[in-house]
């Protein structure tokens, strides 16, 4: 702990001295356009009824391009977040010294890398703790991170009757032999991000997520109600890859 | 980067390097590899072999506080008189007696190990621990929860501290402490061990009989002096129906239907019972099952198909030789070896 906060009071440091700035992402869940409550009852645009009970997912790997498409990735070692819906503070990224300049697009995995899946325990703090913030997001059988996790309930309109669904999605291409890879690339076009000295852009991601529902291929959650670790996962994960979305950009 | 940053970082590096020499450094441990075995796996320099992290991790190992209701640990279901099986158990058994889904395998030469359990869905040994623990069926834990109970104990704080130098536990300090126990639990002292690296032992006639005929009707899976090519292999036990899928579950791949880790051999003659489901009791069962057990299937192992002929043939001589040669293999030392047995305090 107090290395730590001896590093953070270098790069903030570094950063004083320099023409570095941070940016903020800020993700944002919503449902038809309105933020995402677990207390609300939804339609999903395939008829269900809906009441969510938990939306956690990984960000990883962010990288800003610029202009001529020279891109600037944050330090892998801080380049991982695990965004959990119930947790305000989890979907607030800042990142540091990101150079002055202009930028047009934002790059992030959904997910995490498979590197980063197979490497040594001592390379898993953070969010990649698995015995820590990751609990929950960590399939120990099948050793992997759930990249995108929705859980809820639906509910039957004619007889109330409620029935659970589990979307656990993972799968990095597998150790040692080859198998499903999941792990989203998402490029995100920011027509100007100007990062100078004085003023901390604010990117708002609007994640849609009645969309994970239809964007690519439609889904009844009742013909579907647990999908983890099998064939399905890879339509899911298309479609989920389509809910990220640049929602505005604000200085402050 | 830099002037400034340089020379922060400079600052920054002393300030560490300060604070982890202000601790006492935990003492090597010394670890052989035995000559005639392949080279190790695990990457020891990411973790280095002390004697108070060994220590530490056969703390854990023998800790029911590692389940969710302080009944069970790992050496329920790796017990050392049973060369770190379960005796008697064809699936293991977790809290409130909850029935495993497979055989529990046993978890010596870990540290030469390609992947672990049956399906390999574990690549990393750090990584085996948490499977047990947070499995429903077996201790049914949570890995946060069970860094939390350590935290709250001031014993396992000192202990964690001495080991690793650290003042808060984390799940690397916990994972690597596991780690170290396991990778340090070589098993290589066999009668066997000892007649190839030629020290004064000698197998009789039988023995060498059973070892000429495993060479050649079974060391093309059960390879090197670890007995285990670490593969994945369909070795008969059913037909198309098999129950559980095996390695399927890890590779989603139909041809890997019904295939399992090739098991080491050693100390065989203590591990029983024997196969994935523990559906064998004894060894002159198994030697049965090859001669004309084998069950056709499309993912059937090619080695166990010659011609409509399925199996390996023996005879009973052959059989009885065979599993005289399986019983070399036992390695007493393993198993009374107070090193790896539970300190009473």
């Amino acid at each position: 702990m107090k290395n730590k906060l001896l590093l953070l009071a270098g790069f903030a440091v570094i950063s004083l001295v320099s023409n570095a700035q941070s940016v903020t992402l800020q993700f944002q869940n919503l449902f038809n356009g309105a933020p995402l409550s677990f207390d609300q009852l939804y339609q999903t645009p395939m008829g269900d009824s809906v009441k969510f009970s938990t939306l956690n997912y990984f960000i990883s790997n962010i990288e800003l391009v610029d202009k001529k498409g020279k891109s600037y990735k944050i330090p892998q070692d801080s380049s991982y977040f695990l965004l959990k819906h119930q947790m305000d503070s989890s979907k607030t990224i800042h990142l540091a010294n990101i150079p002055a300049g202009k930028y047009q697009q934002l790059v992030f995995t959904i997910g995490v890398d498979s590197v980063r899946n197979t490497l040594d325990v001592s390379k898993r703090t953070g969010a990649l703790d698995v015995g820590a913030a990751a609990r929950g997001m960590y399939w120990v059988w099948n050793s992997g991170y759930i990249f995108f996790k929705l859980e809820g309930k639906t509910i039957n309109q004619v007889d109330s009757l409620r029935k659970n669904f589990r979307y656990h999605i993972g799968g990095y291409g597998g150790y040692d032999s080859k198998t499903i890879n999941n792990i989203k690339l998402r490029a995100i076009p920011l027509k100007s991000l100007v990062v100078k000295k004085g003023k901390t852009p604010i990117i708002t991601i609007d994640v849609a997520v009645e969309r994970f529902f239809n964007s690519i291929i439609p889904v009844k959650i009742l013909e579907h109600p647990s999908v983890m670790w099998g064939d399905f996962s890879v339509k899911l994960a298309n479609n989920y890859e389509q809910i990220f979305n640049l929602g505005g950009i604000k200085y402050e | 980067m830099n002037k400034q940053g340089q020379i922060l970082l400079v600052v920054l590096l002393l300030l560490s390097t300060g604070f982890l020499i202000s601790n006492q450094s935990p003492t090597p441990k010394l670890l052989v590899i035995p000559t005639n075995f392949p080279a190790p796996t695990y990457d020891i320099s990411k973790n280095p072999l002390t004697e108070e992290g060994f220590a530490l991790g056969r703390k854990l190992f023998y800790d029911p506080l590692l389940s969710k209701d302080g009944s069970i640990s790992c050496a329920s279901c790796h017990q050392q008189d049973a060369a770190f099986i379960q005796a008697d158990h064809d699936l293991s058994h977790g809290v409130d007696d909850r029935l495993g889904k497979r055989n529990a395998l046993p978890i010596f030469n870990a540290i030469f190990r390609k992947s672990f359990f049956w399906d390999g869905g574990v690549p990393k040994l750090d990584f085996v621990p948490i499977n047990p623990i947070e499995n429903e069926l077996e201790m049914d834990e949570k890995m946060d929860n069970v860094v939390h109970k350590l935290n709250a104990s001031a014993k396992y704080r000192s202990l964690f501290k001495n080991a690793f130098s650290v003042d808060t536990i984390s799940s690397k300090e916990v994972l690597h402490a596991f780690s170290q126990f396991m990778y340090a639990m070589i098993s290589a002292n066999s009668k066997y061990d000892r007649y190839v690296r030629k020290e004064n032992t000698l197998l009789d006639k039988e023995e060498l009989a059973g070892l000429s005929l495993f060479k050649g009707k079974c060391s093309s899976c059960h390879s090197t002096d670890l007995f285990t090519d670490d593969s994945f292999r369909n070795n008969g036990l059913d037909n198309d129906q098999a129950k559980d899928k095996g390695r399927e579950e890890i590779t989603l791949n139909v041809s890997d239907r019904a295939k399992f880790k090739v098991p080491s051999l050693r100390n065989v003659a203590l591990t029983a019972p024997y196969m994935h489901d523990g559906r064998f009791n004894s060894l002159e069962e198994v030697m049965d099952h090859y001669d004309s057990g084998v069950k056709n299937s499309s993912s059937l192992d090619a080695q166990l198909k010659s011609g409509t002929r399925l199996g390996i043939p023996l005879s009973a001589v052959e059989k009885k030789q065979l599993i005289l040669f399986l019983n070399t293999l036992t390695d007493s030392t393993l198993i009374n070896n107070k090193n790896f047995s539970n300190q009473k305090h």
